[in-house]
């Protein structure tokens, strides 16, 4: 039971940042049709920017710990959100005003991708970054439970993340013209509405959940690498797929799921099965239903 | 008269293909105004223009000028042509927001308004009493209305974003008769509360009837214009477009 318990925790843990990350895909998926191919590697730009903002603070600033996260939390996810911006004005909006076929976007949004991997190294170097403390580790216990308050922080963000979102899309009118592009991106500009505004309110959504999603995972696991965004990356666009891409119950389902598959896989397995057994399980959740769970088919998208 | 809208020597593409060559045609405050044409005239290429929409599924200007009260529009967002301006599109085939309800398809509508909240809820008023069957939907996601009632939709929603101005492509379309006549006499009331309407119709019988004025367009060119009893009795519009 203890044990069951305790796998449960580490299990939404996991959960949580493949949500917080399928978030974004599933965001911009809705709006725009494009998989933005770059979007763990904004996660891995949002663990950095955490990492700079966090070690600025601590060391040249000296604040103390409490306020140096009370900084970085906004100010990574404003930073965050600031490079994926960029991202849509420099690669996908010029080729969207062409009327680029969605398969160059994709294959653009990999390069960009690349890009981010590639200009770290250049400019960073190999080196791994060790991210500084900022929380003091608080160990809870019962029996043979045991959580840490920042497991905890980082499960309740992620329920809080999706609380806002569903408010955001189902409430206001913002949320309703970014469901109502993934319907009918023609008429947006009928009703008043300008597309690039919604656009890039959906980049900012998605981007500053990655920064907040990079900032807590760099708090968990404190090693940075350029190419830490990549397999979580991977991991966390097949989540909103499974979950049904363009649905955020769908995106915050998928992470949650696969969190739970890794981690019951390594329960009873070896881990070297994690991947494997994960993805043939997802696999087969697409078998029997190839639109996603929350999804729905291409004609009647969200 | 005041004029409102004015389309001078009008040229647009698509591509590398020219769909309209050089039309002129202007709209008045408080006038229907209707442009009949054939199944591939540029009826719909015409209204795509005057609305400012981008490229590709609208053509670009290649020449000409579009003003509205005597100013150019053609450097004017989308958007601006019905915020600003208050313009309003009803698109042919609708367009409306499927996977919205009735009420969120109306209240996006109402995105870019900056009036009181007290002026936007006597709107809903106003389009529920001018489209009963919309109020008893208002929950009702909107691609599960019938095709009828999207249209209904389609011009509630024009309402809600506040235009003066209103263009119109094939409102009966999909209509059964009764409902057509419905929608006709709605607009004929809505014109004489001060809109001016711009109505694009295959029928152009019942379009001619209803206008105060038209024109004809004929594979991108307009070849005959009048009041509408003159359009009504000239033999060349009798034989194409009024079945002899
Ligand atoms: N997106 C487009 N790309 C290329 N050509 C187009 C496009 N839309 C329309 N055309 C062409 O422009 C011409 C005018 O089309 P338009 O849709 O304006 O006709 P219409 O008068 O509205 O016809 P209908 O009564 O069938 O709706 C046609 O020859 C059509 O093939
Ligand atoms: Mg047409």
């Amino acid at each position: 039971m203890d044990i069951l318990i305790q796998n449960l925790l580490n299990a939404l843990q996991w959960g949580s940042f493949y949500a917080l990350i399928a978030l974004g895909y599933t965001l911009v998926y809705g709006v725009l049709l494009l998989i933005n191919f770059a979007h763990g590697d904004v996660f891995m730009v949002g663990a950095y920017i955490a990492f700079f903002v966090a070690t600025f603070f601590l060391g040249f600033v000296d604040l103390s710990p409490w306020l140096t996260l009370a900084l970085t939390v906004p100010l990574t996810m404003l930073l965050t959100a600031g490079v994926g911006v960029t991202l849509e004005r420099v690669a996908y909006r010029p080729l969207r005003r062409k009327g680029a076929h969605r398969l160059y976007v994709v294959i653009t949004a990999l390069m960009c991708g690349l890009m981010l991997e590639n200009s770290n190294l250049a400019l960073l170097g190999a080196s791994r970054k060790k991210f500084p403390e900022l929380l003091d580790k608080v160990i809870y216990t019962w029996g043979n439970v045991s959580v840490t308050n920042l497991k905890l922080i980082v499960i309740f963000t992620a329920i809080a993340v999706f609380i806002l979102l569903e408010f955001i899309v189902t409430r206001t009118k913002i949320g309703m013209a970014m469901r109502g592009i993934s319907y009918d991106k023609f008429a947006i500009p009928l009703m008043g509405i300008p597309i690039d505004n919604v656009i890039v309110f959906t980049f900012v959504l998605g981007s500053g959940m990655a920064g907040l999603a990079g900032l807590l995972f760099a708090m968990s696991y404190p090693i940075l690498e350029p190419y830490m965004g990549a397999l979580i990356g991977w991991k966390a666009f097949i989540a909103a797929v499974v979950g049904g891409i363009g649905d955020i119950r769908g995106a915050f389902l998928g992470g949650f799921l696969l969190g739970f598959i890794e981690v019951g896989v390594v329960a009873l397995f070896p881990s070297t099965y994690r991947d494997l057994f994960a993805f043939s399980i997802l696999l087969m959740i697409l078998w029997i239903k190839p639109t996603g769970i929350f999804g729905v088919a291409k004609t009647t998208k969200i | 008269m005041n004029t409102l809208l004015e389309v001078k020597d009008l040229c647009v593409k698509y591509g590398n293909i020219e769909a309209l060559h050089g039309i002129s045609f202007n709209v008045n405050e408080g006038e229907i105004v209707t442009l009949i044409g054939a199944n591939g005239a540029g009826k719909t290429t015409t209204l795509l223009s005057v609305s400012r929409l981008p490229p590709p599924e609208a053509p670009k200007v290649i020449s000409g000028e579009i003003s509205w009260k005597g100013e150019s529009i053609l450097d004017v967002p989308p958007h601006e042509i019905i915020s600003k301006l208050h313009m309003a599109l009803v698109p042919e085939g609708r367009h409306i927001f499927g996977n919205l309800t009735v009420e969120e398809n109306l209240k996006l509508a109402t995105y870019a308004r900056k009036d009181s909240a007290k002026d936007i809820n006597g709107d809903y008023d106003r389009v529920f009493s001018l489209f009963p069957r919309l109020a008893e939907r208002r929950k009702q996601r909107s691609e599960s209305l019938s095709g009828g009632e999207q249209q209904m939709l389609a011009v509630g929603r024009a309402l809600m974003s506040k235009c003066t101005f209103i263009m119109l492509d094939e409102p009966s379309m999909g209509l059964a008769p009764l409902l057509m006549y419905d929608m006709f006499r709605t607009l004929k009331k809505l014109n004489q509360e001060g809109l001016t309407i711009l109505l694009i119709e295959q029928n152009a019988n019942l379009a001619l009837k209803f206008a105060h004025r038209g024109y004809v367009l004929d594979t991108g060119e307009i070849v005959a214009q009048g009041t509408s009893a003159e359009l009504l009795a000239n033999p060349e519009v009798k034989k194409a477009y009024l079945g002899g």
